[in-house]
């Protein structure tokens, strides 16, 4: 097979190369036998360029000094050694290398020999390695010439886009402009660059391009072949005037100047104007513009109208660059009549009259009003035109947003039907004639089915149904000819409305609505001129989260359960329709919410712990966002101690519990007195001695024959013997002096007296009292009846009773004295049987102290006091003191003036007792 | 010295040295005619517009130029154009075809540019390095040497197959080797007088070249094609 031409050629190549190579090597080898430097080898190529992307291949030559061979070589990249697959063995001293050279390849390339184990790895010779790309191809080249005077400059500026490649070799832009006559260069940026033709080259053709050159290449941008128009740009048109004309209201005569002339560069123009502050530029069609003109016409203006009007120019083939615009020049409009209706509309106002009401007829400008508005007329029903005039400067037709006119506020009786009609006046004429029919409240025409809103693209829209009008023989046209949607703000009350037509199913509010603000919007269907029943909704702009929280309370507090309540946000601060409410509780660091409707204002929140401090707050919602109320502390409480309704089955628990408790102590009580009937009764009621079983009673009966004959007188005798059982020591020696000091020990102490010799008697001690105080009555009652009890024997102190001859017995009782008010016993108050009728028989018992007679003077009548004051009780006794009276006679048995004591009974006590025996 | 009285300004600074080499280096760069881009093939209307356009323009400048040249010279400046000189060329457009027609304002052109350089460079030592003239006399030389090459790719274009004489083909201009200033502003005033006119009638040539030229080029490739 014969190889072909181009397989030829490659060898050839290759053989050329391999010689090259070997010859180098060869000189190389030979170098260092000249060199005075030892070196033991080097790297081909020296300190190369190389393009990152690229392979590149180097040869390390190992001289002899190296005393190594080819199989001792091994490249590194700096630190990191090449792998042997990228080797290539030329001869015994000389191996290759190549490597693919990336952005992170690092600089040094470095030849070393292996080193023995005992021997560091020894550097062979190494290369610098500069890496970098080669240059990229600028594309979108263009060039630009600006007027410079009264000519084109001569410099050219052209801007291209470079590569998008670090440039990381030093890399040169050189801009070149070629024209039949010349060729011309300049320097330039990475971007941008300039020439100086010296002269611009008008009506030329021109050639432009950039070359960019470094160490790895060059390469040049596409040529930019233009014709010299194509670069020009020339000034703005110079003085721009306007110019207004009367009689011509709706239009203005623009004039300008060429910025150059017409033999370097003939231009067409572009106008464009606004009103002043809208910014919302209305260009002039350019055919209009295209001739090598110096004026137009503005036409189809608004009068009395404010315009501003800029100019603009570039060659009239359209080469090149529009210059820019011209500076602002202003004209305004002459003025024109209205064209248009004012913007009747009313607000029906609640009257406190009934069957009235207050309609407030108010107006904007009309759209159309070319001038500034200087009255208004009116005329209401049958009335006569009545002129409003307008002195507010700020009413004119420059601005944007029409103000509105409150001309009249009238009663209007809800049965009455009414037309208004207005007309405005500027200073050239009136607009045509607005009117607007009230109808009776009976016969207003219906409202739209239904309405609703919606917001998009930062505006409120509205959308309604229209009404369904079948209803003949009213008063106003069935058809509906426009609507009305009118717009009142909740938080400040101020209103707009706008006009729609018949037609129109949705419209946008054309107001400057505010966000979060809460607005009622209506829709008023109108029957030529007839205003329909409204339908109103609210709605917002854009909602938000409300601006506070609601008011929160804690109505009531319960052991398990508290009772929030809370108000409603106000509407201007709710920003938003609320969606719900949720009620949150901490206690013990865990919180728990409850979401509950809108409607709701007040909860109960169950299942609470008791006696716990709980922290409650309620976060009102809207669709944007919450706000939380300021938290609210409370502790449930321990106990119930007032009864709710809302706990019964607490309360009956309660109830029973304490019921059970009661009835317990009840109990115990009675238990109690049960088993200490004894000592109680002996504590509330002591023992009372029976007379029946008195051995006075049984005596009694032995002494008749002395008891009938007392001695009244004897009673002062009888002597009362106070022993204390215990020492049982007689006091009628010991104490006789002391026994005043000792009273009031012996009014609380029980008493035992000794009675005769036989038996002791202890006298009533309140009667002592009352014997040496002269009778005080606040110590006694009536009702008192004092008791005695029998404490000790008669064997008292040792002494042997005293004998009784009635009874022979030989122990006698005493009786102890008692204050009980307790009612006297059965067998003693009505002693029956024979011992009663002993009692009765026994005439001491029986004696009354009024029936002593004769013997007894005063002391009988003190007596008698006395016994009046202790009952009979104390008569009982009176017996004894016959009997002390024969057996003790004391000298104090007499009162101090020499009477017999009031009552012979008490005297002894005062005397001292006197041992029997 | 080329050959002229030379008035010294010892004023002379950097910036006006550079200004002086600037206009040598331009010079030299309209002389190398060919260094250029090559003549593009164009429609026959909008290069002959072009072309016209271009002269308007240059004819325009040399109105101005010979004001201004006027005006920088002097007492009796109206004197020295009214003075016969006959080594400036003719500005009268010979020929009796458009394609002579052409040949000749291309000749015209060129016949001008040595005579345009003299008076630059007599002027130059004549005025102040800052006169207009002196910059409006290179912009002349400039835009007339580009209107001589539109001419020559026009000719080209419309008359491939005529050659183009390499002398012009009223002869070469002969220019006179030594003239002191009187006969320096004569000279100049005549030269840009007779410019003036020649690009007056080349606008009118160039009109009739185009409307003789254009249509029927038009119309008889239209024939052609049918």
């Amino acid at each position: 097979m014969n190889p072909t031409s181009k397989d030829m050629k490659g060898i050839m190549d290759k053989s050329s190369y391999r010689l090259l190579q070997l010859l180098s090597l060869a000189w190389l080898a030979c170098r260092p036998t000249c060199s005075s430097i030892t070196t033991y080898g080097t790297i081909i190529p020296q300190s190369p360029l190389v393009e990152i992307g690229k392979e590149f291949t180097a040869t390390c030559v190992v001289y002899k000094a190296a005393k190594a061979t080819a199989e001792d070589i091994y490249w590194k990249l700096k630190n990191v050694t090449v792998p042997k697959e990228q080797y290539t063995k030329i001869n015994d001293s000389a191996v290759s290398v190549t490597i693919t050279i990336t952005n992170e390849t690092a600089n040094w390339l470095l030849c070393e020999k292996k080193g023995s184990p005992l021997n560091r790895n020894q550097v062979i010779h190494g290369i610098l390695l500069t890496k970098g790309y080669p240059p990229e191809k600028p594309v979108n080249l263009s060039c630009m010439a600006v007027q410079s005077g009264r000519k084109i400059s001569s410099n050219v500026t052209c801007t291209w886009q470079p590569g998008t490649r670090d440039e990381i070799l030093k890399t040169t832009y050189t801009l070149f402009g070629s024209l039949i006559v010349s060729n011309k260069s300049g320097k330039a940026h990475r971007s941008s660059g300039y020439i100086d033709f010296g002269t611009f080259p008008s009506f030329m053709q021109l050639a432009m391009w950039v070359e960019v050159e470094n160490k790895l290449g060059k390469v040049r941008s596409d040529i930019l072949d233009i014709y010299a128009a194509d670069l020009v740009k020339t000034n703005p048109p110079s003085d721009v005037n306007i110019l207004s004309e009367n009689n011509f209201s709706r239009t203005l005569l623009v004039s300008w100047k060429h910025p150059i002339h017409v033999t370097y560069v003939t231009l067409k123009y572009n106008i464009r104007f606004c009103t002043v502050g809208s910014g919302d530029w209305t260009e002039v069609p350019p055919n209009d513009t295209e001739s090598y003109k110096e004026s137009f016409r503005l036409q189809y203006l608004k009068p009395d109208m404010e315009y501003v009007v800029q100019v603009r120019c570039i060659h009239h083939m359209g080469y090149g660059y529009w210059s820019d615009w011209s500076a602002n020049s202003t004209a305004r409009t002459p003025e024109d009549k209205p064209t248009s209706k004012p913007d009747l509309w009313r607000v029906i106002i609640p009257s406190q009259v009934k069957s009235e009401r207050r309609v407030q007829v108010m107006c904007k400008d009309p759209v159309e009003s070319n001038g500034r508005i200087q009255g208004y007329s009116i005329k209401i029903q049958d009335g006569n035109w009545e002129t409003v005039a307008v002195n507010d400067s700020d009413l004119d037709s420059r601005s944007q947003e029409r103000k509105i006119i409150p001309l009249y506020q009238i009663p209007w009786s809800d049965k009455r039907r009414g037309l208004i009609e207005l007309k405005a006046w500027n200073s050239v004429g009136e607009s045509p004639q607005a009117s607007l029919v009230i109808p009776k409240l009976t016969q207003e025409p219906p409202s739209v089915e239904w309405l609703s809103w919606f917001t998009q693209q930062g505006r409120l829209w509205v959308k309604w149904q229209p009404p369904n009008v079948t209803a003949t023989g009213e008063p106003y046209r069935s058809e509906v000819t426009e609507y009305i949607l009118e717009w009142v703000s909740v938080s400040d009350g101020a209103m707009d409305w706008q006009r729609e037509r018949r037609h129109t199913r949705t419209a946008a509010i054309k107001g400057n609505l505010q966000k979060f603000n809460r607005y009622n919007i209506s829709v008023y269907p109108m029957y030529s001129g007839w205003t329909g029943k409204p339908l109103t909704i609210a709605a917002f702009l854009e909602q938000g989260a409300p601006l506070e929280g609601p008011s929160v309370k804690v109505r009531r507090t319960g052991k398990n359960d508290a009772e929030l309540e809370w108000m409603e946000i106000p509407l201007d601060k709710q920003r938003g329709f609320i969606t719900n409410y949720t009620i949150f509780f901490i206690t013990g660091g865990k919180e728990h919410s409850i979401v509950v409707s809108t409607d709701t204002y007040s909860y109960t929140v169950k299942r609470m712990a008791s006696n716990s401090k709980y922290v409650v707050r309620v976060m009102a919602s809207t669709v944007q966002g919450s706000t939380n109320s300021s938290d609210l502390s409370f502790n449930t409480l321990m106990y119930v101690l007032c009864v709710y309704p809302s706990a019964p089955g607490q309360i009956e628990a309660i109830v029973v519990s304490v019921s059970i408790s009661f009835l317990f102590s009840v109990v115990l009580t009675m238990l109690c007195c049960i088993y200490k009937m004894d000592s109680i009764k002996k504590k509330i009621w002591p023992p009372v001695p029976d007379p029946s079983n008195s051995t006075i009673a049984k005596w009694s009966p032995d002494f008749t024959s002395k008891a009938d004959t007392p001695n009244e007188s004897a009673l002062g005798d009888v002597s009362i013997v106070e022993v204390d059982v215990f020492d049982r020591k007689s006091l009628c020696e010991e104490d006789k002096a002391g026994l005043p000091l000792k009273k009031d020990k012996y009014l609380s102490e029980e008493h035992s007296s000794g009675i005769g010799g036989s038996s002791c008697l202890s006298s009533p001690h309140q009667s002592v009292s009352d014997s040496d105080e002269g009778g005080d009555e606040g110590q006694t009652t009536a009702s008192t009846v004092q008791y005695s009890s029998v404490v000790a024997s008669c064997g008292y102190k040792g002494q042997t009773p005293c004998p009784l001859p009635q009874s022979g017995s030989s122990q006698t009782p005493s009786f102890t004295r008692s204050e009980s008010t307790q009612p006297l016993l059965d067998s003693e108050e009505h002693p029956e049987g024979p011992e009663s009728q002993r009692y009765l028989r026994n005439p001491y018992f029986g004696r009354l102290p009024g029936g002593n007679n004769g013997d007894s003077g005063d002391l009988e009548d003190l007596n008698q006091m006395e016994m009046k004051k202790q009952g009979l009780a104390l008569r009982r006794f009176c017996p004894l003191e016959e009997d002390f009276q024969q057996t003790t006679p004391t000298e104090e048995g007499h009162s101090p003036d020499g009477q017999p004591g009031p009552d012979p009974s008490y005297m002894p006590q005062l005397s001292g007792y006197r041992p029997q025996c | 010295m080329s050959g002229h009285v030379k008035n010294m300004y010892p004023q002379l600074s950097i910036s006006q040295a550079a200004r002086t080499l600037l206009s040598l280096l331009l010079v030299a760069a309209i002389d190398s005619m060919n260094a250029g881009i090559a003549c593009r093939n164009q429609q026959c209307e909008s290069h002959i517009q072009r072309s016209s356009k271009l002269t308007r323009l240059i004819h325009m400048e040399s109105v101005d130029l010979l004001k201004i040249y006027k005006a920088s010279q002097g007492d009796l400046s109206e004197l020295f154009c009214q003075m016969p000189i006959n080594i400036v060329p003719n500005p009268n457009i010979s020929g009796l075809d458009p394609s002579e027609r052409m040949l000749s304002i291309y000749s015209h052109c060129k016949a001008f540019l040595p005579h345009l350089k003299r008076v630059t460079e007599q002027q130059r030592d004549l005025q102040p390095p800052s006169s207009p003239l002196l910059n409006n006399l290179t912009t002349a030389q400039y835009r007339t040497s580009g209107l001589a090459n539109q001419i020559k790719c026009i000719y080209q274009t419309l008359f491939p197959n005529l050659p183009i004489p390499l002398e012009p083909v009223d002869g070469p201009t002969s220019i006179h080797p030594s003239q002191n200033v009187f006969q320096q502003k004569v000279y100049g005033c005549v030269v840009l007088k007779n410019f003036k006119e020649l690009l007056s009638q080349i606008r009118h040539e160039l009109r009739t070249i185009k409307n003789q030229m254009c249509k029927s080029r038009t119309f008889a490739y239209t024939n052609a094609l049918f």
